[in-house]
């Protein structure tokens, strides 16, 4: 056992409280900048800080404490038991490629609103109502 | 060659890779393309409709994981119902598309064809998909496509109705993955099938915070009221070949992905009260705000909403009727919004605003649109001797059954809102003086044929309804039969 | 096949059809629809007789098509108009713009009507009469079009609500008696207003409407006046009596099945509505300058009196009832088609602008002259006989006086308008405008003539209505209905011998006829309205000295109180502020992105709050 896993294994209760507690903070932080914040970006960066806490709560949520990663190796096949649920680490992995998506999309559409409106402040798109 | 469901997906993103290099060749392979890739998805329908007559539901596996820890593909009469009818409503809304915007360059109609025909494949692969994380990559696909189409059009106000719907749609997959969070920590699963098998242990509280996220994340794509404020920005600036996409494809992957998570996975009491009052109240905010609109395709946009909502309405009421009901309305809605949207584009493409009140009189200029978008409006009103009368009909019949009075006066006074914004666009169409020059942009031929083949359904399905009857009738049965819908997924592996 | 799905293909496939021969030649698309209505009647009564039947299964229901007699005296109103109309209408139209789309419509309204008639089961008979509704609304938004937003609209907003009640009526009469077909919905006594109130109320407001009925009545006379004056001919003559023949049907059998004690309020109730719509119909006549509004207010009354003798649910009253929506159909039909033929000969029915026009046309004069005084129900004419009957049968059978002074007072009054139509159009000095007005041409005059003919022949020989009329009644489950053929008794006894008086009359009229005529001619000096001088002064080129201004100046004063209840404006009112009102909510949608994601969240939370309250 490293250094590293038997600290790990004293505070395990505070690291727990202490991954949850920033996902959820995450989240409400970007929900916080989706909702109040002027800015364009500053939205589009809340969005992201959204998707990361939500991304960091789902695979906090498949780690089983002191597993090691979903990997099958020689002299190693029976780590099924002690190893963390694979399935939320690849679902994040494809959720991430997603929010990157949409994150190059949305800010190529701030540029091209920025370019028309010359504002990134969202109360002044408005032009489209009713 | 075995035709089986993948080829649904295969086949149209073989084809986005394609199509940049096949452009290279011959600069009108980015237009053809897809067209093939769409047809061929027709074909795969009617093959696969064909399939699950004779032997019963598909399940495909894919990469040889078995259904409950794989990735399934799933061909119920259902679902295959819907798959087909989005496949072929978006061969014909290509077909519509084909010769759109001739004049711009080549790298930008590469785009849009590609994006285009994303959007279709992604709506199909909502609909066939059995995995709940696959259908949040389904509805990312189309929401990625969705919004790059939005803000096609650089010269108006496209990018701002794209970043509002993407804004709107960021939610949407944040609350998608939450729900699907919950959902995966209860049952440990992603399987819908065997979410369902396992849902009765579910605890009630965690049971129902996830079916709210689920509720308002889909409820979004489903364009339900308070959720819909995209919705009208979105029709409204996409091109046309998208808006009438958004309200044939798009819109019937969201409801069908609602009613799917409701109705399977769930088994939720309240929840059918809960689609009823919100569509009820999606359909009356949609059509009050329809009737004094100024912009054409904003004032189809709302229509659409409040139609959807009347889809809510009748799966709703759940009965076996309704859920027929609905589905007959979900493909009336597709083939007469498309209809409407198509010639629509038309009158605005002459008219160079989109205004309602420039199409006074442009009966002149284009008989034969006029003609269609008159056909159109009528039959999405819900007058015989139109398709659009039978879905409505049996919608109340069944609100009859389940004795809501007050939910049909209710539907019928709000169709009567619908019936007066439709009337007088239809009124200036044919009525209102004449103004300006002679059309310039008539219809082309393809435009032609896609629009009168969308007209001839409408005319023979409202005279002869029970050409289509059967399929839609074994579709509501797939859906309501939901233990045999795990039972065959669980065990057909 | 069967006969009478061929029939309406027919119809629909010659609507389409009319529809594109006006693309190919203008010309002959009036004789296109002409001939094609006229194939269609011909094969229908040769082909198909009372007590026919098809049953056949549609989007999984039973349905059924067939004819009773009660249907089939309709079907002689829809068919026998519709042909005449169209004759009437190939001259009329010509040289109008988009006649395919004019006579498309119309052909598809005869279908409507045709289909509304021959359904015995309610969903048919809802579906064609959606038809019907939004062919007809085409017809009426034909001319009205710089009106679209309110007359026509108008017209489809009030025949919409109208069809929907019946809509609500016919499911709950589904889910309630489990039943489609009418015949078996009246045997369950589904419109019995005992058992399920809503089911009669919403079939009334269904066909009252569409039989123009107080309060529902403010569409008819727009719509009458904007449409083309062939097809106000059908709408006015055959559309409205499918109001009546849905009211007839629910209403007798109701009254029939049940005990009369119970249903007087009905009875009552009914009844007023229509002797309201009489008296308020006439009233606003009175004031019309134009001629063609004029007919069309009066047709509204002349409904009012159908229904007051539809609602007493009598043998006597239903006989009335159904005589004069034949009669009415032919003298209204007649005086349309005046106003149509004077509006295309002199370019307007404004009778503030023409006058005197007896001299050019004079066939058109006559025809109006032998119609109005049916409409004014004078002997010897077919008017006369239907508004006998309805006062016998209120005086006898209803005992409701004051309903019949009521519509007594508007029969009375209707003399006035009646007087004013014939004079302001045809008699007086001839205005310098109308000089170079013609006889209409003879295509236009024979449908007219037709139905003089008709109205004068069923004047003496009443009992050529009243058998099919019986036949009807008895289809409807009356018994032993008792008719002459050219006479009228009474309950005390009286005869009154029809024939003899219109002989009488004819004689009188001939006489005074020949001899005015041959002394007029010797010293009659025609002269124009500018003709004269007052007090040495001669009048202005411009002054309107037309008999017809002011005319009923004094009445109009005297009666300004009534004028004031305009339900028009009620309606208007009532829709401005509607859409005032969802003009506000459609605000929800502000345009900004940042209150969407709001709302967003706000609809999360709420669900999350009470989430109890909402799922279990």
């Amino acid at each position: 056992m490293t250094e590293f896993q038997i600290l790990f294994e004293q505070h395990k209760d505070l690291i727990t409280i202490a991954v949850y507690g920033t996902s959820i903070a995450l989240i409400v932080i970007g929900l916080y900048a989706v909702l109040m914040k002027k800015h364009l970006i500053k939205i589009v960066i809340g969005l992201s800080i959204m998707d990361a806490g939500i991304h960091l709560l789902f695979v906090a949520i498949g780690y089983i404490s002191g597993g090691t990663a979903p990997i099958f190796s020689r002299g190693n096949e029976n780590a099924g038991a002690r190893m963390v649920d694979p399935v939320p680490q690849a679902l994040v992995l494809t959720a991430i490629v997603i929010g990157f998506a949409i994150t190059a999309l949305a800010l190529s559409l701030i540029i091209r609103l920025y370019k028309h409106h010359h504002t990134a402040n969202i109360d002044q798109l408005n032009s489209l109502k009713w | 060659m075995v035709i089986t469901p993948v080829h649904y997906i295969i086949a149209p993103l073989i084809a986005a890779f394609a199509i940049p290099l096949l452009t290279k060749i011959h600069k009108d392979a980015a237009r053809v393309v897809p067209g093939i890739v769409l047809f061929y998805n027709v074909i795969v329908s009617f093959v696969l409709m064909k399939h699950i007559r004779e032997h019963g539901m598909i399940s495909e596996v894919l990469a040889g994981w078995q259904a409950p820890w794989g990735i399934n593909l799933v061909v119920t009469p259902f679902t295959g119902y819907l798959a087909s009818m989005v496949s072929i409503l978006g061969f014909i809304i290509w077909l519509y598309g084909f010769r759109f915007k001739r004049t711009l360059k080549g790298g930008e109609i590469k785009f849009y064809e590609i994006l285009q025909m994303m959007m279709i494949a992604g709506s199909i692969g909502i609909i066939i998909t059995g995995d709940i994380f696959n259908l949040f990559v389904f509805i990312e696909i189309v929401g990625i496509s969705a919004f790059s189409l939005t803000a096609f059009y650089r010269s108006r106000d496209g990018a701002e109705a794209g970043f509002k719907y993407l804004l709107i749609g960021g939610f949407a997959s944040a609350f998608l993955l939450l729900g699907i969070i919950i959902i995966y920590t209860q049952t440990g699963s992603l399987n819908m099938a065997q979410i369902a098998e396992r849902m009765p242990d579910v605890p009630q509280q965690m049971k129902i915070i996830a079916l709210i996220f689920f509720l308002v994340a889909l409820g979004i794509e489903a364009e339900m009221f308070p959720l819909n404020g995209w919705a009208p920005d979105a029709y409204s600036q996409a091109p046309t070949p998208t808006s009438a996409t958004f309200a044939a494809v798009v819109s019937v992957a969201g409801v069908y992905a609602l009613i799917r998570v409701v109705y399977t996975m769930f088994d939720v009491e309240g929840v059918n009260n809960y689609l009823m009052i919100m569509g009820f109240v999606s359909m009356l905010i949609a059509e009050i705000a329809a009737i004094s609109q100024k912009n054409l395709k904003r004032m189809l946009a709302y229509s659409s909403m409040g139609q959807i909502g009347l889809v809510l309405i009748a799966f709703g009421i759940g009965s076996k009727l309704a859920v027929f009901g609905a589905l007959f309305l979900m493909l009336n809605h597709g083939v007469i919004k498309s209809l409407l949207f198509m010639t629509g584009s038309y009158f605005i493409y002459n008219t160079e605003d989109k205004k309602i009140k420039s199409l006074n009189g442009i009966y002149k200029k284009l008989p034969f649109v006029s003609f269609l978008f008159g056909l159109g409006a009528l039959a999405l009103i819900g007058f015989p001797p139109f398709s659009g009368f039978w879905s409505k009909f049996y919608i109340l019949m069944s609100a009859a059954d389940e004795k809501y009075i007050f939910l049909i006066i209710g539907i019928l006074l709000v169709t009567v809102i619908e019936l007066t914004y439709y009337l007088r666009v239809v009124g200036r169409i044919f009525f209102a003086k004449e103004e300006g020059e002679p059309a310039s942009h008539k219809p082309s031929v393809n435009a032609i044929i896609a629009m009168s083949s969308l007209a001839l359904f409408i005319i023979v399905i409202g005279v002869y309804p029970d050409l289509i009857m059967p399929h839609i009738q074994s579709a509501a049965e797939a859906l309501l039969d939901k233990s045999n819908y795990i039972q065959q997924i669980l065990s057909l592996n | 096949m069967e006969i009478i799905a061929i029939i309406l293909l027919i119809l629909l496939v010659g609507s389409f059809l009319t529809y594109f021969v006006d693309s190919f030649n203008k010309k002959w698309t009036g004789t296109t629809a002409f001939l094609i209505v006229l194939i269609t009647a011909g094969i229908f009564f040769t082909k198909i007789k009372s007590g026919y039947q098809f049953n056949f299964q549609l989007a999984g229901l039973d349905l059924q098509w067939g004819l009773t007699d009660y249907s089939y005296y309709f079907v002689y109103i829809i068919l026998g108009l519709s042909v005449l109309a169209l004759l009437y209408s190939i001259k009329y139209m010509e040289g109008k713009a988009r006649l395919g789309y004019f006579y498309g419509s119309f052909i598809l309204t005869v279908l409507g009507m045709l289909g509304v008639v021959i359904s015995q089961d309610f969903v048919s008979l809802f579906f064609f009469w959606e038809i019907m509704t939004w062919a007809s609304f085409l017809l009426v938004i034909y001319n009205a079009y710089y009106k679209i937003k309110t007359k026509g609209i108008k017209y489809m907003i009030f025949s919409a609500v109208g069809a929907y009640a019946m809509f609500t009526a016919i499911v709950f009469i589904h889910v309630h008696y489990d039943t489609l077909l009418i015949s078996e919905a009246i045997a369950k006594g589904a419109f019995n207003f005992e058992q399920y109130i809503y089911i009669p109320i919403f079939l009334l407001l269904g066909f009252g409407i569409k039989a123009a009925v107080m309060p529902f009545h403010v569409w008819a006379p727009p719509a009458y006046a904007k449409s083309p004056m062939s097809f106000t001919t059908i709408f006015s003559g055959a559309m409205s009596k499918m109001g009546v023949f849905g009211i007839g049907l629910v209403f007798t059998s109701f009254y029939l099945s049940s005990n009369p004690e119970n249903f007087f309020w009905v009875r009552t109730i009914l009844g007023w509505m229509g002797g309201i719509t009489a008296v308020m119909g006439t009233i606003y006549a009175l004031i019309q300058t134009d001629a063609k509004k004029l007919l069309a207010y009066s047709s509204v009354a002349q409904l009012g009196y159908i229904i007051v003798g539809l609602s007493t649910g009598t043998q006597l009253g239903v006989m009335a009832a159904l005589y004069l929506a034949v009669i009415h159909a032919v003298f209204k039909g007649a005086l349309f088609m005046v106003a149509g033929a004077v509006e295309k000969q002199a370019g307007t029915t404004d009778m503030t602008q023409i006058s005197g026009l007896i001299r050019k046309m004079p066939y058109t004069f006559v025809v109006a002259l032998v119609s109005i005084i049916a409409l004014a129900g004078v002997p010897p004419l077919g008017g006369f006989v239907g508004k006998w009957l309805l006062y016998e049968a209120l005086i006898t059978e209803s005992n409701n006086y004051i309903l019949v002074v009521v519509v007594f007072f508007s029969s009375t009054a209707a003399f006035m308008y009646s007087y004013r139509f014939l004079f302001g159009l045809f008699l007086g000095q001839e205005e310098k405008e109308t000089e170079h007005v013609k006889e209409a041409p003879a295509t236009m005059i024979i449908p007219m003539i037709i139905l003089a003919i008709i109205a004068t022949v069923a004047g003496a020989y009443p009992g050529l209505i009243f058998e099919p009329a019986a036949k009807a009644m008895q289809a409807i489950g009356f018994q032993d209905v008792t008719w002459q053929m050219s006479s009228l008794t009474n309950v005390w006894g009286d005869t009154t011998d029809l024939f003899l008086i219109a002989m009488l009359i004819f004689a009188v009229f001939i006489i005074s006829f020949v001899f005015l005529t041959l002394k007029g001619l010797k010293k009659t000096r025609y002269v124009g309205t500018k003709d004269i001088s007052t007090s040495g002064e001669l009048p202005k080129e411009w002054e309107n000295l037309t008999f017809q201004l002011d005319f009923f100046k004094p009445f109009e004063r005297a009666a300004a109180p009534l004028y004031k209840m305009d339900m028009n404006k009620i309606w208007k009112d009532l829709g401005k502020n509607l859409e005032a009102f969802f003009g506000f909510f459609r605000k929800i949608y502000t345009g900004n992105g940042q209150t969407y994601a709001l709302y967003i969240v706000i609809f999360l939370v709420v669900l999350l709050l009470f989430r109890d309250v909402l799922f279990s």
